[in-house]
């Protein structure tokens, strides 16, 4: 299924019936496969593409999604996965084969957990004491265990998670997204991006790519400083006035030239896009200030203390934003912060305190808010790590080298099951052994909540129907959903 | 199986056996029979039912050596057997009791991919009912696998186009034959061709299509006083004729080629720094009109014209015409490839990197999806796997993927004799500084070693000693065991990793020797394919498209729908294979069914818009029917008659009156809104580069300079991709971009196109993503374009630019100002009440920038601003973001 495959057709309904729901309806009806002739047609000629609403061809519980991407690969065995193998056999050699990245700082040793894990909630769900705040809201979440990609390396596996697959150029599920449901805003970008203040994940841009999807589809890049987002302000001194009469003049040149071409829609979509970049400017903005938000929301997100003040404040942000109608945010961090290949008794606990609390007060506000249901919040990183020592020189440099064929994530709203923890590594946390969610099975799972057949939800390129999935046998993990 | 379910039951009461019509069809040869008068014709297997088998069902039923279950399905009388269960396949005039029409219909059928839609069923059903018929007797004998039926062969695109004679008009007796074609279309659909265009808005249509720049407006003037009968023939002929057209029309067939400066696949997107004389040798063979056959032939074998081999290229980079030839070769070097990189899997990277290329060489010139058979038959096209394999057979001897040259071992030296010896000399040096460094390596290694060891235990250390000292491929499993027990005691690699300080000195000792290194002659490179004299590799099927599954050999060849003669040597003494030369002279010898067409379907989408095959990449059976077919054959034939001169059919199609007509036309823009007919001249967005090159020459600073090298990209801190040079502190983070230097603003074909670093202004405007090629490129109309016109610091600065261009030219003068303004983005001058609101306004923009700089002052010692220049600028911007200035009409 091409969402935009009958484009054109599309394009005259909301021009001629303006954008009423009748003929978003009908596009849609178009759309239903038993409509079009089989089988799937390419896209034909130069198309033009847009962020308006469009339907799932089946209904979804979730509208929005928020990602929060931890690069570099939280530790697993520490944060969600309790072993007490390791506690057990800590020191001691490590009985199976390990795969190791980092060869140079590969040790065969046991490394126990230092931290102790605590039942929560009515489930029961074990969850570190590094994440007390995760802990209040168990129920709430689906914690999967066994997550792999089986790829090596952050970027494989950065890719493998956010473009289904690990090489380079796919577009991101954000991207896949925004194609497929545009966006339930047109004064925001249908696809939201929060950088960290002191800069962007390892792999920039690719985070947020749009692949081989139109640019249209790419995320919008907020920074945490001026300028936020590119372009979205004239130059300081044209802020205001200087700039509204700019824009009153261009108006006054299009009215004239679209009055002179009678039907032409293309030359009105493009003054209608001035109109919208003039609500985005403001709507943006009006997003993306906090200064409105009670103090209790401020507390809860933990914005009054120093060390969860960022997080938290880009949690809030991506609360607001989906509120709006954004329909993907990605919360990033800034490196690979979770690649604790050293000193991870002092450096997670650190990164554990800055996201815990602004975490789990996103899934507690947008529950109180009526938004969970529709917005699925996401946890996790590109892998896991080793249940073994990296860096045996002394407790303090004690760390964890990559692990891609077992980690943890968890996600919430949107119609997950909360308080459910799903799948097993093996005993000692290394490998997914059972109930095994591939990065794939992920993809096609959210895509299902959404309304979407991941195998159907494609984009043709040079007569292929490209999708997410591409081909992995992906399964829907249907034992995920409430 | 199961048998008579209560569906089947259904169905057979419901059915009405059609007895003495299936009782015939059995007898193979047979014509439709007149079924009931009331009732639409029934089905017959080639035209209706057999292309929705193919797309579901043979491709397990019949098209793999075992047919699934022992059902094949490729012909009609293959099912009159059983299934293994002993279920009729078929029953003709019974579809409650043929098996093919329940497993499809209880979703038993097809296990994988896409079910029926409802209405395929039900086309198979009525079929079965009706008899089950065929049109044409059923070949005796069938090949294992997938065949190419009659039918297939009949389809428009695989026929070779034939000369059409134009309708003739009596009203018009002189009307062009291009003209002629389309006015027979209007004239069906009730529609006549819109007047002709004024001559302003003629003059930048024409010249934005064949340059890719905008008319001056003495151009302009000179034009419309000009009131010879030729005026407009003569402005095409100099359009034509301006070296502006090969870089506009060199765009058009980059992106179908593929170009890109990186080679991407990799992460690392590495540099392909060379790649430019490609593009280079593109735009001079257009500014030559270099005949197409010729063009075609060395972009496919231009080695083999040149007749030289891989290490045997003679004279050839010293002769202007092999020159020329090998440069064209690169074509073969545009798709993505890792084999240079560092990528997981390297046969993966070079198969991949050979898919493309065939994906690149077929949509480009082929039209069809050829790709679509590297895995399995195309389900819609007769393009089978094996055509597939035979097709890629053709290329394997230049791009032999078990002896593969990576991108650098492709390149070939620019370098005269007294740059080589002096390059000697400095590499002999830097080779012995590298030894160094490479010794004081292994000794910082062997120290660690030493400290490293005493973690293993004391009885196992000998050993260990021994297993480290033995080379990794000589060492005996108990060996590496042993190491594989203290990984990190090895200490053979990874300096940095253990010890970041004596590392930091060996990488010095090697920067030495790249700085000496950097003191080489600098080398002009060459990017050729060529074949290695006598090795013709052999070529298999690869089985689900997998190198590691090789099936059945195969011999070159063309696409079996599309004929053709065999791939011979064209001359016993050439050094390679010939395989690529004689290819491309069949596709060149103007009988080839699809080149032509596709080339001139492009090149009439590029002027009007839309192509008469309105899939351009894709001519088969999901493409889109050609709207004016006997025009589009008959551009084909023209082309090859005129000696495939592109410029003759350039001016065929500019000087219809087609191309002249207005774009202002009530009845066409109301009842043919996206202009299939051609009843107008439709109003389109620039594309990405004519935007940027057209907001920079009317600002009076586009660069013009010529070929070479491209201006670099460059990642601004706000995030911006701009052209410029990267400035960066000592941890290697940009600190600012460098957009000094003029060349910044040169034509957009000369900027440097990474894969992953596209331009912002280009990427704003739906530059394609080169993965591998762009058959046609999407427009968008979104916000972020509208964000990038208002604000965009290239959008800023070209109107200060334009803003002191006209204040240069007319100084003093505001009245006189406005007036060039207007008339060089608007192609008119303004109004006398649009020219006063214009001053009111800039004289309200002027007061506000002074408002401002008066609240914030700037420090002492930065220049004065200059206001008037700012705001003067603010006002050019919009008319250079404004629609007549982005759009053609």
């Amino acid at each position: 299924m091409n969402p935009n495959s009958t484009l054109c057709s599309r394009r005259h309904f909301l021009h001629s019936g303006g954008f009423g729901l009748g003929g978003l309806a009908l596009a849609s009806l178009l759309r239903d496969e038993s409509l079009l002739a089989a089988p799937v047609k390419p896209l034909l000629g130069p198309e033009s593409f847009d962020l308006k609403p469009k339907a799932a061809p089946s209904p979804g519980r979730a509208r929005a999604m928020i990602s929060l991407f931890m690069m570099g690969g939280p530790s697993q065995m520490d944060l969600f996965d309790p072993k007490p193998m390791l506690a057990k056999y800590h020191g001691e050699k490590f009985p199976g084969e390990v795969i190791y990245d980092n060869v140079a700082q590969a040790s065969s040793k046991v490394f126990g957990s230092p931290w102790t894990f605590k039942k929560s909630g009515q489930s029961g769900m074990e969850l570190s004491e590094l994440l007390p705040n995760l802990q209040q809201v168990a129920d709430e979440i689906t914690l999967i265990r066994s997550m792999r990609s089986g790829v090596s390396n952050h970027l494989q596996g950065m890719l493998a998670m956010q473009t289904g697959k690990g090489t380079v150029g796919r577009p991101t599920v954000g991207a896949w997204m925004a194609y497929a449901l545009g966006s339930e805003t047109q004064e925001l970008p249908a696809y939201v991006v929060l950088a960290h203040p002191s800069g962007l994940p390892t792999f920039q841009h690719q985070h947020w790519t749009n692949g081989w999807l139109p640019s249209t589809y790419q995320g919008t890049l907020v920074q945490a400083k001026a300028p936020y987002i590119l372009n979205l302000d004239p130059p300081a001194a044209f802020a205001g006035r200087p700039q509204s009469r700019q824009m009153e003049f261009l108006k006054a040149l299009n009215s004239g030239h679209a009055a002179e071409h009678p039907g032409e829609h293309d030359l009105q979509a493009r003054i209608a896009s001035y109109e919208l970049a003039g609500k985005m400017q403001v709507a943006a903005k009006e997003a993306l200030d906090l200064s409105g938000e009670p103090e209790h929301v401020l507390k809860l997100y933990g914005i009054d203390n120093p060390l969860t003040a960022d997080y938290g404040r880009r949690c809030l942000t991506a609360r607001r934003l989906v509120e709006r109608g954004v329909r993907y945010v990605q919360v990033l961090n800034n490196g690979q912060s979770w690649d604790h290949h050293g000193s991870i008794i002092k450096s997670l606990p650190e990164r554990c305190a800055e996201t815990d609390r602004p975490s789990a007060a996103l899934v507690l506000d947008l529950k109180q808010r009526g938004l969970l249901d529709s917005t699925v919040v996401h946890w996790g990183g590109e892998m896991g790590r080793l249940p073994v020592l990296q860096n045996d020189a002394g407790r303090d440099k004690w760390g964890r080298d990559h692990n891609t064929h077992g980690f943890s994530q968890w996600v919430a709203g949107g119609g997950f099951k909360g308080g459910l923890v799903f799948g097993e590594t093996d005993e000692w946390g290394h490998k997914a052994v059972k109930d095994v969610v591939n990065h794939y099975d992920w993809h096609a799972t959210v895509l299902h909540c959404f309304g979407f057949d991941h195998s159907k939800l494609g984009f043709i390129r040079n007569g292929g129907n490209l999708t997410l999935t591409d081909g992995q046998g992906a399964r829907i993990v249907s034992e995920l959903l409430a | 199986m199961k048998r008579n379910t209560p569906i089947r039951r259904l169905l057979k009461a419901a059915s009405v056996p059609l007895c003495a019509a299936g009782a015939v069809a059995h007898s193979a040869a047979l014509t439709q029979p007149a079924a009931g008068n009331a009732s639409p014709p029934a089905p017959v297997y080639e035209t209706q039912v057999r292309p929705i088998l193919k797309a579901h069902c043979t491709h397990c039923h019949g098209e793999e050596p075992k047919p699934g279950g022992g059902v094949d399905l490729r012909l009609r009388r293959f099912m009159d057997g059983a299934t293994k269960d002993g279920s009729r396949v078929l029953h003709p005039g019974d579809p409650g009791d043929s098996e093919l029409i329940r497993v499809i219909r209880e979703g038993e059928m097809p296990k994988k991919g896409k079910k029926l839609t409802a209405e395929e069923l039900a086309t198979l059903e009525r079929w079965v009912q009706s008899g089950a018929l065929v049109s044409e007797k059923e070949p005796d004998t069938l090949p294992p696998g997938p065949y190419i039926t009659d039918e297939d062969r009949k389809f428009w695109a695989y026929q070779a186009p034939e000369r059409k004679t134009a309708p003739k008009f009596n009203d018009s007796p002189a009307l062009s034959a291009i003209d002629s074609f389309v006015r027979t279309r209007l004239e069906e659909h009730g529609l006549r061709f819109a007047p002709e265009a004024g001559r302003a808005v003629l003059l930048r249509r024409l010249s934005l299509d064949l340059t890719g720049l905008p008319p001056t407006p003495e151009e302009v003037a000179s034009f419309e006083a000009d009131k010879e009968t030729s005026a407009y023939s003569k402005q095409v002929e100099r359009l034509l004729a301006s070296p502006a057209y090969g870089e506009r029309w060199a765009r058009h067939w980059l992106d179908v080629a593929g170009y890109s400066d990186t080679n991407g696949y990799a992460d690392a997107d590495s540099l392909r720094a060379h790649a430019w004389r490609y593009r280079d040798y593109v735009i001079r063979s257009l500014n030559a009109d270099k005949p197409w056959d010729r063009f075609i032939q060395e972009q496919i074998a231009g080695d083999e014209l040149a007749g030289v081999s891989h290490g045997k290229l003679g004279d050839a980079m010293h002769d202007k015409v092999k020159f020329d030839a090998l440069a064209a070769t690169g074509f073969l070097r545009l798709a993505p490839d890792g084999t240079g990189d560092a990528v997981a899997d390297a046969n993966l990277a070079r198969n991949q990197n050979i898919a493309d290329t065939v994906r690149v060489v077929s949509t480009s010139l082929l039209g069809l999806t050829v790709a679509c058979a590297q895995c399995h038959d195309h389900r819609y096209d007769p393009i089978t796997q094996i055509d597939y394999y035979r097709f890629r057979a053709i290329f394997d001897p230049a791009l032999d993927w078990r002896k593969w040259r990576t991108p650098a071992q492709r390149l070939v030296s620019l370098y005269t004799q007294a740059d080589r010896d002096k390059a000697a000399e400095i590499e002999k040096q830097a080779v012995a500084i590298e030894a160094e460094a490479k010794g004081m390596e292994r000794r910082f290694l062997d120290e660690l070693f030493e400290k490293k060891i005493l973690e293993v235990p004391e009885e196992e250390r000998d050993a260990y000693r021994a297993a480290r000292a033995t080379e990794k491929a000589k060492r005996t499993p108990e060996q590496e065991a042993l190491i594989k027990k203290h990984p990190s005691a090895l200490s053979l690699f990874g300096l940095n990793l253990y010890d970041p300080k004596a590392d930091k000195q060996v990488q010095e000792k090697r920067a030495e020797a790249t700085k000496l290194r950097a003191t080489k002659p600098a080398e002009g490179m060459l990017t050729v394919v060529t074949e290695v004299s006598g090795e013709v590799p052999k070529s298999e099927l690869h089985h689900r498209g997998d190198h590691d599954q090789l099936r059945e050999a195969v011999t070159p060849g063309e696409l079996a729908v599309l004929g053709g003669p065999e791939i011979q040597k064209p001359d016993p003494a050439l050094q390679s294979s010939g395989r690529r030369l004689a290819y491309a002279q069949w596709l060149t010898s103007g009988r080839h069914p699809l080149v032509a067409r596709v080339l001139m379907n492009r090149v009439w989408m590029h002027h009007f818009g839309r192509g008469i095959v309105n899939s351009p990449a894709d001519f088969g059976r999901l493409g889109e029917l050609p709207s004016h077919p006997e025009l589009l054959d008959y551009l084909a034939v023209r082309f090859v008659e005129s000696g495939w001169s592109l410029k003759a059919m350039h001016r065929e199609m500019v000087l219809s009156q087609t191309y002249r007509q207005s774009s202002v036309h009530n009845e066409s823009t109301s009842r043919d809104p996206e202009n299939v007919w051609y009843g107008r001249f439709k109003v389109r967005r620039l594309d990405a580069e004519t935007v940027r090159d057209s907001m920079l020459e009317v600002a009076g600073v586009l660069k013009k300079d010529m070929f070479g090298a491209p201006v670099t990209a460059a990642r601004t801190t706000e995030g911006r991709i701009v052209a410029g040079v990267e400035v960066l502190n000592a941890n290697g983070d940009v600190v600012k971009v460098d957009t000094s230097a003029p060349a910044v603003n040169r034509r957009s074909i000369y900027l440097q196109l990474r894969r992953k670093m596209p331009m912002t202004v280009l990427d704003t405007f739906d530059l394609p993503v080169m993965d591998p090629n762009c058959e046609s490129r999407p427009v968008s109309t979104v916000a972020p374009q509208a964000l990038f016109l208002m604000n965009d610091d290239f959008v800023v600065q070209t109107g200060r630019a334009l803003a002191e261009r006209v204040r240069n030219e007319l100084p003093g003068d505001a009245r006189a100002q406005v007036r060039r303004v207007w008339v060089l983005t608007q192609g008119r001058p303004p109004a006398t009440a649009e020219e006063d609101r214009f001053l009111a306004m800039l004289s309200e923009q002027t007061e506000s920038l002074r408002d401002y700089a008066a609240k914030h002052p700037g420090s002492k010692d930065a220049p004065p601003a200059d206001l008037q220049r700012d705001a003067f600028g603010s006002l050019c911007q919009a008319l250079l973001a404004s629609n007549r200035f982005i759009h053609t009409e």
